[in-house]
């Protein structure tokens, strides 16, 4: 789970960006980060029931210029999937998502090994196939620059624009 | 029931240039814009994202009625969406849900069954839902709650079939996007509108 330094950086980075609309699916790597943001007056948080629709429902708030950022994990990216190819390549609207990269390489969280290796080997090429940016952010020192250049350049492209968490910044033993 | 196109046309009497709407695929994407002039709307978005996209929208101009012209096989792909909508609650936003019972001419849904969309959305926690079986309860309801504030949500019992009103818009994905973008800068309320830093300030 990401450790209080971590939350306490991507707190800092959204407000640094006046992100203040918070778009989730509850998951367990961030959920510190999530618990974190609803307990604190700046954000308007939203808690969906599908991560479709949640993507859908940050790219209405983003296209009426709403600074916002949903996110999720492997499983709400590839469960977002069709909403994602429309806001990205029919809509071309800007999106910034953040993603815990569950699968990736030392993922020790104890889910199934057979769900690691799918979320490993699916991850980046589905990203890939729908020719969303990305950027996998593994250390601390990292995490507030690549938020502010992320959502820089989503609006900047008219693209969603994917930061996957991992490492140091997602577990706290790095 | 009623006829789709007479509910649009009377909407359309009822929208001017403060009001959104955003439609789902198919027959309200082909119907809306050949009779809506006023406003700014969204077209022809896929199955399952009418909806969420509307409420998006509405969080980002709380202060302006958006429409959302939803369809039932559209929200049947993710009634979940109903949860997040009643959840949220936005005071701006009305659900319009054109219930053919069917998916075009290929075949039923299951709202044609036992699946009942207003009761969905009640279940899901919409507090403000009625199912419309004429243009009386159609004028009524839904001019009701243009005039008044808070989420509404409207099954519209409608005929099957198509009305001959033609194509889809010529200008369909990012090009009707770029349009729609235009009209919402030109906002003062939209929350856009600051200067984009252009040097990298690392």
């Amino acid at each position: 789970m990401m450790d209080n330094e971590t939350v306490q950086i991507f707190i800092e980075a959204l407000k640094e960006e006046g992100i203040k609309m918070v778009v989730t699916l509850p998951e367990d790597p961030s959920y510190s980060l999530t618990a974190a943001i609803r307990v604190d007056p700046y954000f308007t948080d939203i808690t969906v029931a599908g991560e479709g629709h949640g993507i859908a429902l940050c790219a209405g708030a983003s296209l009426g210029g709403r600074k916002c950022v949903f996110m999720t994990g492997i499983a709400g990216l590839l469960m977002g999937g069709f909403a994602l190819a429309q806001m990205s390549s029919l809509y071309a609207i800007p999106l910034l998502i953040t993603a815990s990269y569950r699968g990736d390489i030392g993922d020790r969280s104890g889910i199934p090994s057979g769900t690691l290796a799918m979320f490993n080997k699916l991850a980046e090429p589905f990203l890939q196939g729908l020719r969303i940016p990305y950027r996998i952010v593994d250390q601390k020192s990292r995490l507030k620059g690549m938020i502010r250049d992320a959502h820089f350049s989503c609006r900047q492209y008219s693209s969603p624009i994917v930061l996957l968490l991992t490492g140091e910044v997602l577990w706290s033993n790095g | 029931m009623v006829k789709r196109l007479d509910c649009l046309k009377l909407l359309a009497s009822w929208m001017d240039e403060n009001m959104f709407s955003v439609s789902s695929l198919s027959n309200n994407a082909r119907e809306w814009p050949s009779v809506c002039r006023q406003g700014h709307h969204f077209h022809n978005l896929n199955m399952g994202m009418c909806l969420s996209f509307a409420l998006g929208l509405s969080l980002a101009f709380p202060k302006r009625k958006v429409m959302a012209l939803e369809s039932d096989g559209s929200l049947l792909v993710d009634t979940s969406s109903l949860v997040t909508l009643a959840d949220v609650n936005p005071s701006n936003l009305i659900a319009l849900v054109f219930d053919n019972q069917e998916y075009g001419k290929m075949g039923p849904t299951a709202t044609s069954r036992r699946a009942d969309l207003e009761r969905i959305a009640h279940g899901a926690g919409v507090q403000d839902t009625a199912t419309i079986r004429t243009m009386e309860e159609f004028n009524s309801l839904v001019k009701g709650a243009i005039d008044s504030s808070g989420l509404k949500f409207f099954v519209i019992k409608v005929e099957r079939g198509r009305a001959p009103v033609g194509d889809y818009l010529r200008t369909d994905g990012r090009a009707m996007k770029e349009l729609f973008l235009q009209k919402l800068i030109s906002h003062p309320d939209y929350w856009g509108n600051e200067k984009v830093v252009t040097v990298n300030p690392k």
